[in-house]
């Protein structure tokens, strides 16, 4: 009874378009008011002490590393590496432009940013030489999602945080998943382009590869710093987000020179808004998962969807489908702080692995980022092309259909995201 | 108001700056502490760095409550408006001024129990002794654990970040019920990629030099600074 409450008071604040931090919080302040006994300052107290932890500190370090990089010529010059290595195929730009978010997504933990970065240089690239700009647009707001797959990633760091699952496992464990992803992307994008006839370029040879390489190899090495360093023990995850941070705002100040100083006060607010705003989610979240696991629901919820004998296939697919609708109404970090907790223990229980399940969350985010209504990658992907949201919906539909198909993938075949933790002993 | 618009952007930009400058620095000082090198291990092993996580969870947490009013003001926290959107405009404005008074209603709670909470642990004791008056029975309140700072004036992150917060809804209500605009972050909008014509330009053209199978130049890219 007191579940049904919880919820539906919680749906329909919600649905009144409030911010969802608010309802959460709203919610638990109700219901700690009128049903339980406990005092309510430990509301406040909660609200500080729920963020209080080291590795969500790792959120705000990503965002500012994420900004850095953004504005910072990284995602120029990996564009320009990977149109050097698969230009002269069918629909080489766009084939690059793929390749490029894979390299972006490598170092920077947000989808959003990807697009923002990649698809802002490629995509008036693209239409100068002849692509749709449809075909384009549909082409980086699938790849652009590939951001939260590849190592870092901000929805990875959040279910991390609400399961107590390993981070270092769940950044690696996405790595030959979205290496699967953008080989995906790639033959789709590859078989479009060549029964349209899409413009080629030449052959780059061996020599400018490697030059391309040098110029964007500042940016790559990132991703020694991030891995190597929590792989090593050198840092913690939250250390190597820090690093990540201080490294790109070097680059981009002192290497590349493409950031002046005085944006950089820009850049730190910018971020520091973004990272307020999901902190304070996670804050009032906390919250609310604590008020579910006073009401000991996880745990109920967790018998009742045993109890129906759904086997673990058929309770994956059931959570597949759960996320994909819930992908209809919010953003990534808030749908993982609410349906983590309530799913992880029946997860648990029917040996699913913690880390496997922390990747299927993390790519039906992905289709969620791709597809309206709340979309963000369709959004930006719109504000960079002048597209409508209509329209765009239909352009990404090819690309769309294979990142189902790759749900299903990962869904059932656990191996592809355990065997690199495994293999490097994170798990 | 002004000023506190300000006060708070600045307040947040810096405290994002100093956690990263003082995590940077613990974990230079932690490999600098473990060298084989004697002079630098010695100097570095004189300097205590053990206080730095805590710091940089507290400065965070401040960035967090005061990040979050800022945040009201340029509209980033978002909803779900799928079925807003769809109702009729009159019932509209009611169901959103519902929505920002509610976001009022909740900060202001958070920020009177937070400050409630705040002055029975601590800053009670600590004002009657400012005063020099009678301490009596009055809690003296906790400190943290690394830096020994007293965990009222910690914790006053709440009752002062989540009053701003109110303020700002109020704010926004208000202008919202005057005018009909509401605060929109746009995510489109990224500063320093709108005005990249010559960035994108030269990504053109670099491709296309590589098309002509030329070799690229390599020096006027690599040291290039924005105009």
């Amino acid at each position: 009874m007191n579940a049904a409450i919880i919820f539906g008071l919680l749906l329909a604040l919600m649905l009144t378009g409030m911010p969802i931090s608010i309802s959460l919080g709203l919610t638990v302040l109700t219901f700690i008011l009128t049903m339980t006994e406990v005092p309510l300052q430990s509301v406040a107290l909660k609200l500080f002490t729920g963020i209080e932890k080291w590795e969500i500190m790792s959120i705000p370090f990503f965002i500012l590393a994420g900004n850095f990089l953004t504005h910072g010529g990284v995602a120029r010059r990996m564009i320009n590496f990977a149109t050097s290595l698969v230009g002269h195929f069918h629909g080489g730009l766009a084939l690059a432009s793929i390749l490029a978010c894979a390299m972006f997504a490598l170092v920077c933990g947000s989808s959003v940013a990807t697009v923002v970065a990649i698809g802002s240089i490629v995509l008036p690239a693209m239409v100068a030489h002849g692509y749709p700009m449809r075909f384009g647009a549909g082409v980086i707001i699938t790849a652009g999602s590939l951001g939260i797959l590849m190592l870092p990633s901000i929805p990875k760091v959040i279910y991390a945080i609400s399961t107590g699952t390993s981070i270092g496992a769940l950044f690696v464990a996405g790595l030959l998943p979205g290496t699967l992803l953008t080989f995906m992307l790639c033959t789709v994008t590859w078989y479009i382009a060549r029964k349209n006839n899409y413009p080629r370029m030449t052959r780059a040879n061996w020599l400018q590869r490697l030059q391309f390489f040098r110029k964007s190899v500042w940016g790559l090495m990132l991703v020694v710093i991030i891995v190597g360093g929590i792989y090593s023990g050198i840092f913690t995850a939250t250390e190597a987000a820090a690093m990540a941070a201080m490294y790109a705002f070097f680059v981009a100040i002192f290497v590349y020179r493409d950031l002046r100083l005085k944006d950089v006060p820009k850049v730190l607010l910018d971020s520091a808004n973004m990272s307020a705003m999901l902190l304070y989610i996670i804050a009032n979240a906390v919250l609310f998962s604590f008020v579910l696991a006073n009401e000991n629901l996880p745990h109920r919820l967790a018998e009742w969807m045993l109890s129906m004998n759904l086997g673990q296939t058929g309770f994956l697919l059931v959570v597949n489908l759960i996320l994909l609708a819930a992908g209809n109404f919010m953003d990534p970090s808030s749908i993982i702080l609410i349906m983590a907790p309530i799913f992880f223990p029946a997860a648990v229980q029917l040996g699913v692995n913690p880390v496997h399940f922390g990747i299927l969350i993390d790519v039906n985010m992905e289709v969620g980022l791709c597809h309206p209504p709340v979309g963000l990658n369709l959004y930006v992907a719109s504000g960079i092309s002048k597209l409508g949201i209509t329209d765009l919906t239909k352009a990404v539909l090819p690309w769309l259909v294979t990142m189902l198909v790759f749900l299903v993938i990962v869904t059932y075949w656990p191996w592809l995201t355990l065997v690199v933790p495994r293999a490097l002993g994170m798990m | 108001m002004k000023v506190l618009d300000h006060l708070e952007e600045w307040l947040i930009s810096v405290l994002m700056a100093g956690a990263t400058l003082i995590i940077f620095f613990a974990v230079i000082h932690r490999a600098l502490a473990s060298s084989r090198l004697s002079g630098v291990q010695d100097w570095a092993l004189q300097l205590n760095f053990s206080w730095a996580q805590e710091l940089c969870i507290i400065m965070f947490v401040w960035m967090c409550k005061f990040g979050a009013a800022y945040g009201v003001r340029t509209g980033i926290h978002v909803g779900v408006d799928v079925v807003v959107n769809r109702l009729d405009p009159r019932m509209r404005v009611r169901v959103i001024l519902f929505g920002l008074l509610a976001g009022a209603l909740f900060t202001g709670a958070v920020g009177a129990l937070g400050g409630s909470f705040v002055w029975d642990n601590g800053a009670h004791y600590a004002f009657l002794k400012l005063f020099h008056m009678d301490l009596g029975p009055v809690y003296e309140g906790p400190t943290t654990p690394d830096l020994e700072w007293p965990t009222w004036i910690v914790y006053s992150a709440i009752p002062l970040g989540s009053s701003l917060m109110c303020l700002r809804f109020l704010q926004v209500a208000w202008a919202y019920w005057k005018t009909g605009e509401l605060p929109r972050h746009d995510p489109t909008h990224v500063e320093g990629v709108q005005d990249d014509a010559p960035m994108i330009g030269e990504t053109v053209a670099e491709a296309e030099r590589l098309e002509k199978g030329e070799m690229p130049p390599a020096a006027p890219s690599d040291g290039r600074s924005r105009r």
